[in-house]
Order: C-alpha cells, then structure tokens, then sequence
C-alpha cells in the first residue's frame, strides 16, 4: 500500500514536471515567434496613412514601440501577472483579454455543448436504427455537411438571415450602449449569439455524429451487447448504458481537441459575424502588429491545449477503467 | 416446465448465398435433466443457444418450435419474450473477453437484471450480486473490479452468477469449460449438478467429451446443423454407434485413454445454400458443402444424402443419394444408413480342434468397420488360429463367419479372389512367408499381377513404390533387386507388410506385425497404419504380445486363454480395470510387477472348470466344477465367475 501510493506521488511528480516543462517551452515560443511577423506597429500604423515619418522621427517611435527586455525579463512579469500593454488600444492586456475572453466562451462553450450532446444522441440513435432509408439519408447528409467549412456556412447564413431577412443582427455581441433589465440583455445576447452559434454548430455536429455512430457500429457487434439483451434488459438500457457508454471514449478525445483548440477555431466565425471574441482580437493585433496582445493571446491559448490534455487525462480514467490499470 | 426444440432450422441469410446452421433439430430437456451438445466448430451448437433465447441475429431464418415452460417461443411478442429471458431461461456465453462490458464492475452487471426489473433496490441488488458470486468463488474483494482485471477462470464465474441471479429454470451453457483448469473445471462440473438437484434444465454446449459424458444425461452430437447421433451420455465414449461420434471420441484426449489420438480426415466449415442463374428459369436451389479446398463450380449436383459422407470411412454408394432418417437403435438414435458403424467380420460360434487336441472353443467376436483390434494372450492360447480362422485361411470346424455382411465360407467357395482382395495378412514368421527366389519387387507386386489390379509394368511399378513409401522402405532399383536372404528381419516384415497392404484391402489381419522391427521403425509403420485407419477406414486385426504397444494403438482388447475368449473390452477399460484375473496378471506381468509365476505342472488344464483355476489366486469349488459363461459388464465381456471389481485394482 505504502509503495503504491509513493509509486503514485511520484507518477504525479513526473507529470507535473513534463507538463511544467512543455509550459516553459510553449512560452518561450509564444515570446519568439510573434517577432519573426514581418514588420513592426510603427510599419503598420503608418503604412497605409498620409503622414509621412522622418527618420528621426520613425526611430523614436520604434524605440517607444519595442520592449527589448529579453526572455527572462517577460517571464517574471508574466509571474507577476503582468501581461504588459496594448499597442493599439494603449490598455493593460489583460483587460482586453477579460473583455473578450467571456463572449468566446460564451459562443464556443454553446456550439460544442450542444453539437456534442445531440451529435452523440442522434449517433446513437441513428446506429440503433442503422439500414433504415432514414438513417441512410442522414448518413448521407451528414457527410455532405462536414465537408462545407464554416466559412461559407457563416457567409451563406449571414447573407439569408441577417441581410435579406434581417431576422438576426449582422454584427456584435449584444446592442451598444442600451440600459435594459437583465432578462431582455439575455435575450439581447442571444439573439446576437443566434447566428454565429448555428454556424459552429453546423460544422461541429456532423463530425461528431459521425463518430458517435461509427463508434456505436463497432460496439453494437460486441458480445457483451448479446449479453446485456439476453439478460432481458430494456433497450434503452441497453443503448445507452452498455453501447453508447463505450462509445464515449473517442467522442471525449474529440470534444477535447476541439476545446483545445478553440481561438484559432473561432476566429473565422468571430471574424464573419463580427462577434467581440479572442479570434477578433487576435485577428486586429496581427494586423497591427500589436506585439505584447498577440504574445498573450498565443500564450494563453497553447496553455489552454496543455491544460485540457491534462484534464482530458483526468476524463479518460473516469470514462473508462481500463486506462490506469494498464499503465 | 422444460425446454422443447422441434425441428428447428436456422438459415443466415447474407445476400444470395445463405448459411444453413441447423436443420430440422429437436431436442427435449426436461426438469433436473442436462442435455449435452457436442461436436465439431461450426456444427451450429451456439446458434441452437442462441435460438432458444431468441437472440438469433436479424440476417438469420428460422423454422420450427421451440417452447420454453410451455410457451411457444414463436407467438410470444418481442416484450413478453423479453421478461422471459434471463429470468426463465438464461445462458451462460462462451467465455472470451468481451462477454462482459468492460467499463462496468463486475457486481453492478450481475446485479443489473434484478435492478432493471425493479425486484430490489440498488443496494439490496448488490447484495444478493455479492452472495452468488462468493457462491461461485468469487470472493468480496473483486466485487468492484472491472471485468480486464479478472483472470479467464473468474470471467467463467461471473458469467455463471451473472446467470443464476433470477434464478432461472432453464440453463443454457456455452462451452463452460474450454480454457479451464482442471479444478476449476471441477468446480463448473459441480455446479452443473447443482443446477440438477435443484431441479433445472441445463443444455451443455461443449467441446470437451469428457464432461459431457460426465454431467449429462443424454448427448446430442451435431454436424452441420443436423443432429447424427443421439445416445445416453456414458455411451458416449465407450460405445458410440455412429462413425462421426467414433471419430469425434478418438480426437479427444481424455485421462484414461492411452491411444494416440485419431482425427477425422477431411475438414468442413458451414452449408451453404444458394442459387444460380441469372434467369428465372435456370434459377435453382440447393445446398452444397463448404470446405478448405473446395472450388464451387457453377452449376455443380447439388449434394443428397448423408452430410458426413465426405468424412465417412464406411460410405457406400448410397449414402451419396438417399436421404438419412434418424434411426432407433437400442438407446441410441442414429442418423445412418448403415446402422451406425458396420460390422466387418463376425464369428459365431467357431470353433476349431486339431485332430483331438482342441484350439479353439466356440467364438463369437464381432470387429466393426475401422477398429483396431488387439489380441493378447500367452503362447499356445490359440490367438493365432482365431487369426487364421477370421482371415479366412482356415476353416473352422462348427460356426459361421460372415464378412462384410456375406457368409465368408460361401464367399470363398465362390470367388475366393474376391475375397482374398478385401483381406490382407501378414504372418508371424516373417522370412519364411516370402518365397526367398522372389525379389523384393518380385514379392511386392505379385499378388497386383495375381489379381489383375494392375496390368502394364509401369502401374505396377508405381504401386509397388507407393506401397514401399509407405512402409518407409526404399524404391530404389538395387534394392528392388535383392532377394529375402540379403534383407534383414526388418526389412523383410515390411515388405510382407507391403505386400499385405498392395490391394488396399478393408480388413488387415497381423500376427505380430512389428515383433522383429526396432522401435524407431516399429513407431513409423504404427503411425502410418493409424493414419490408414482414419483415412481409409482400415479395420485391423493384430495379435501382439507387447501389452505397451496394445495400449497404444487399440480400440478393443480380447484376451486368449486356452482356446477361449476370457476377456473383451474398450482398450482403456481393459488395461486400467481388467475384470479377469488372467488379465491382471499378464498386465502386471508386463508392469515388472509379478515374480515367480512358474511352477512346474501349473498350466495343467481340465476339461471341466476354468482353465486359469490352477493359477487363480481367488479360485472357489465353483470354478472347478462349473466353466464360466461370457457376461456383459460394464461396456466389457468376461468369462470368470468372480470378475475383479474396482475395488480389486485399488487394492493391488
């Protein structure tokens, strides 16, 4: 008993320590590589203006703009919690980030809450019913709407919805400046959510339903399946809580991955709908050339990938019981 | 309240070409009985198991009644059928991972009928879940485990508890055996007569001979979805009456058998049914036979007749083209046009003296189709003109020989050649069976020349090389050449051997056919006549005196004493448990186990009594006035009126 739980403290050690070093590691770059951007703010801001710059004048600016401080310097600050200041919006960034991080989440956190859980649902329903013309015409379908990228979801459902019916807004997280009671903000917000929420959905579900079915194919042949109806059990126990229960595995890989994944996932949606999110404000600091924003949003983002494998790793001994003992 | 399966067909349909996995099947369990199911993979003994539980797969048809506690399986609605199982009739799957669904614990998926069912709480449920499994030794620390952490033997255990929660009526069990210990083994066995005592219908399904012969009351044996035989369960590896159950018990090693495992030759895998023709009129159906190295040609003759015949080293032409009804013989039902395994040579009565000095007293033995036969017994016993008699080269003084089904005396007069073809011999005396001005090749290929089997030298020289292959001689021309004097005692026994075997005959009849070959040889020619006996159907017929080398090869043992049968049985029966006296004592005599049995005067034999009574440690007043009579006991036949019992061996 002893041994085994020194055995334990130790695997955790091991783990914290490889994930603390690929922290490092990802930090580092999220510090480098933004620098190799061709240009800098200054070229940036005045590139495309009237004013012209003296070289003098050019030089002094470029000095105010560049925080040549080195690596070790960034990183205490970052301990500090000190995420340094915006270039273009002349605020800290870490207000920027709590600004648009809630309405990325917000969006994000729906589209994958709802594509997964009815993505898996009809999965599992539809592998339940496999053969039937139904099932074989959502197949079909299905397979057709995962090749359509989001891009041209987002624009199509931009242009009927927004522009000619004008049922939803084009643009933005919710109407400016309007003081209303809470409810009506929540409809508000909804409301704004509406179509940038569909397209993601529309282009998560399919892949998830996919999945969910052909790993449902798969476990429906399992003897255990002939077990649990020989057993006399009610079908919809024996759907859920025997076959769909191990078809979870690959879909929570998935629905990780996906999470990880999120900014640079978001950020067509966020940039077609115009919605107030991490993807816009990444996109806007590249442009500018706004170092110290794109350093934070990259950080931040390939943090959230090592924090949600590590959770994923968390899910995985829960959903399944194989995994520990095998280690 | 019982399970009854009538003419059950099942047909798996997979596009044009279907599968038939059982035809026209019945089966009757009744309460505190067990069924046995036995035979080959893919005879359709889980598919029977699934049938009953009405779990048959959507791509499969099926025909026929099966009615579970007086309820026909086939009028009950999906939902009814779904109370039913588990809690009626519940079955034991074949033990592989996977059975079980891996991310539940064991005690929640034991558990689980009597939750769903809404007879107890949650935690009432495992409660009960715990008790039988302790019950079937699976103890409280792995209650919670998950079904990868538990070894095969345990799986085994969890499935039988997973079984026995609602305490069903009916027990189906799928090879609960395979991949056992011996003691787990044990302890599944002991189970199984639980479920009787208490009551229960319990179908085995199984592979292994010995529990089915051991727990069951009746045996099934299956072949390609047909039942071939049905039999009382201890028949069923002492005295099987159809070839296929034959086979089927010499391919399985069990712990008293001694003979090196047979086989069945050939291989088959499922029927098929199908149909050809892309038009409606030349559309046909029919059956065939799917086996390793069959090329289906389109437009074949479809197959009538028996389904083994293809395997059947006793098939005639009939068997090919008439339909096989299930027979009723004695206790046994059996699917064969022959009657189940034929009788090749039968004496009755037979009896032979010469002059006043009597050989042989009257005989009656019967040898069936593909048996080997050992006759032991000591010198001057008159094995060998019981040898020469059932060969047909003596004639015996009274009694009646049939052969084949024909009297053997009649035979001979008629056409003797025929005869002699159908029977091959060789002698005791090895060097002097062969005429020493004949070559090897002289010797060999003379009785094809006699008989006119072959004409032109060149099929002769292909037989006699075929036939010296397989008595690992050599077909090379200088020894070809050479004459008896030039061979040593080897080579010259297997060239009568060779000659023995040239006419392929049904019946080969040995008088000591290995006596001068050194064992590396003597193991080769063994094996190969053990070989032509599975794939030819070889009867055989040996006298020996090596009891290791009886134990070996044989079927049946009789034992020769003074003239007289005193002993026939199942090889294993005879050596593990002889029941005459004169038996243990020639096996105890080849154990090393007997010193000093020579007396002078002490074969001194009477014309009345037993003729071992001057050698008979356990002799009465009886054995002296009276010669015992041939009794039926225990599979065996014994002429001794006090036959050792087991209780005698244990005692030695």
């Amino acid at each position: 008993m002893n041994v085994n739980s020194t055995h334990q403290i130790s695997r955790r050690l091991g783990l914290i320590l490889i994930f603390g070093l690929a922290a490092l590691i990802m930090t580092y770059l999220s510090y480098s590589l933004p620098r190799l951007l061709p240009g800098d703010f200054v070229t940036a801001m005045y590139a495309g203006s009237d004013v012209t710059l003296t070289v003098d004048q050019e030089a002094e600016l470029r000095a105010y703009y560049t925080e040549e401080a080195g690596f070790c310097n960034y990183l205490l600050k970052l301990v500090k919690l000190d995420w340094g200041y915006s270039y273009a919006f002349l605020t800290p960034v870490s207000a920027l980030f709590l600004e648009t991080f809630p309405w990325t989440l917000l969006l994000l956190g729906t589209a994958h809450i709802i594509s997964i859980s009815i993505g898996f649902i009809a999965g599992v329903e539809a592998s339940w019913r496999q053969g039937t013309r139904l099932e074989k015409g959502i197949v079909g379908g299905m397979t057709l709407l995962e090749g359509i990228p989001e891009i041209s979801t987002g624009v199509i459902l931009l242009l009927i919805f927004a522009l000619k019916l004008q049922w939803f807004p084009a643009a933005g997280a919710e109407t400016a400046y309007a003081e209303v009671s809470f409810w009506v903000r929540v409809l508000d917000i909804g409301h704004h959510l509406a179509l940038p929420l569909i397209t993601l959905v529309l282009a998560y579900f399919p892949g998830n339903f996919l999945l969910a079915r052909n790993s449902m194919m798969m476990i429906i042949k399992a003897p255990f399946i002939t077990t649990a109806r020989a057993k006399g059990l009610p079908d919809r126990r024996i759907r859920y809580a025997h076959a769909a229960r191990n078809a979870l595995l690959p879909l929570a890989t998935r629905f990780g991955l996906r999470l990880a994944f999120m900014i640079t996932g978001v950020l067509v949606v966020e940039r077609i709908h115009s919605y107030p999110g991490l993807g816009t404000l990444l996109f806007n600091a590249i442009q500018a050339r706004d170092l110290p924003v794109i350093q934070a949003v990259v950080l931040i983002s390939s943090l959230m990938v090592l924090a949600i494998i590590l959770a994923l790793e968390l899910v995985y001994k829960i959903i399944d019981p194989r995994i520990e003992y095998e280690r | 309240m019982n399970l009854n399966i009538k003419n059950l067909s099942v047909i798996y349909q997979n596009g044009s070409h279907s599968i038939q996995a059982l035809e026209e099947v019945s089966i009757d369990i009744g309460h505190g009985k067990c069924v046995a199911l036995v035979g080959e993979s893919g005879s359709g003994k889980t598919t029977l198991g699934k049938a009953c539980m009405g779990l048959l797969p959507s791509n499969a048809s099926w025909k026929g009644r099966v009615n579970i506690n007086g309820q026909q399986l086939e009028n009950l609605d999906e939902s009814v059928l779904n109370e039913m199982r588990w809690d009626k009739i519940a079955m034991v799957f074949q033990n592989r991972a996977g059975n079980l669904n891996p991310v539940h614990c064991i005690v929640d998926q034991v558990a689980e009928p009597l939750i769903q069912r809404g007879f107890s709480s949650r935690k009432q449920a495992n409660i009960k879940a715990g008790k039988i499994l302790e019950q079937m030794g699976v103890y409280r620390e792995y209650l919670y485990r998950y079904p990868h952490q538990l070894s095969g033997g345990q799986l085994q255990r969890v499935l039988l508890a997973m079984a026995m929660i609602l305490d069903p009526e009916i027990i189906i069990l799928d090879e609960p055996t395979s991949s056992l210990d011996a003691l787990s083994k044990l302890f599944i066995s002991e189970i199984i007569d639980q479920f009787k005592s208490k009551g229960k219908a319990v179908l085995l399904i199984t592979h292994d001979l010995e529990i089915a012969a051991g727990l069951a009351d009746t045996v099934h044996v299956l072949y390609l979805g047909r039942i071939l035989e049905t039999l009382p369960a201890s028949d069923l590896l002492l005295k099987p009456l159809h070839p296929y159950t034959l086979a089927l018990g010499r391919s399985y090693p069990t712990m008293t058998t001694a003979r090196d495992l047979g086989g069945i030759k050939g291989d088959v895998f499922y029927r098929l049914v199908h149909q050809h023709g892309r038009h409606d009129q030349d559309k046909y159906r029919h059956t065939h036979i799917q086996v390793p190295d069959s090329s289906h040609k389109d437009g074949h003759a479809p197959p009538f007749g028996c389904l083994f015949q293809s395997r059947c080293t006793q098939a005639i032409n009939r068997c090919q083209n008439e339909n096989v009804p299930l027979e009723k013989i004695g206790d046994h039902m059996v699917r064969c046009l022959r009657s189940g395994i034929a009788d090749i040579l039968s004496l009755k009565g037979v009896s032979k003296s010469y002059g006043n000095v009597p050989a042989l007293y009257p005989t009656d033995l019967i040898l069936k189709c593909g048996e080997l036969f050992c006759l032991i017994g000591e010198t001057g016993s008159g094995k060998t003109t019981l040898a020469m008699i059932l060969a047909g080269m003596l004639k015996q003084d009274s009694g009646e020989k049939t052969f084949e089904g024909r009297d053997m005396d009649q035979w001979a007069k008629q056409e003797y050649q025929s005869l002699a073809r159908r029977i091959g011999v060789i002698y005791q005396n090895p060097a002097e069976s062969i005429s020493p001005r004949f070559s090897v090749f002289e010797a060999v290929a003379e009785p094809l020349k006699i008989h006119k089997k072959a004409m032109s030298r060149e099929s002769i020289q292909n037989g006699v090389s075929r036939v010296l292959a397989r008595v690992r001689l050599s077909a090379d021309p200088s020894f070809l050449k050479r004459y008896p004097h030039e061979l040593n005692m080897g080579a010259i026994q297997r060239v009568c051997m060779a000659r023995a075997l040239i006419l392929e005959p049904a019946l080969l009849v040995a008088d000591e056919p290995t006596s001068s070959l050194d064992p590396s040889v003597q193991a080769k020619v063994l094996k190969l006549l053990l070989d032509l006996q599975i794939e030819l159907g070889l009867s055989m017929f040996f006298i020996t005196h090596n009891i290791g080398l009886a134990r070996k090869i044989g079927d049946r043992i009789g034992v020769m004493l003074a003239g007289r049968l005193v002993e026939v049985g199942p090889a294993d029966k005879i050596l593990s448990g002889p029941r005459h006296p004169y038996t243990q004592l020639l096996i105890n005599s080849a154990r090393g186990l007997v010193k000093n049995t020579f007396k002078p005067g002490s074969k001194e034999i009477k014309p009345v009594g037993c003729p071992f009574v001057s050698r008979c440690p356990r002799h009465k007043d009886l054995c002296r006035e009276k010669s015992p009579e041939m009794v039926d006991l225990d599979y065996c036949r014994v002429r001794c009126h006090f036959p050792l019992t087991v209780d005698h061996l244990y005692e030695n």
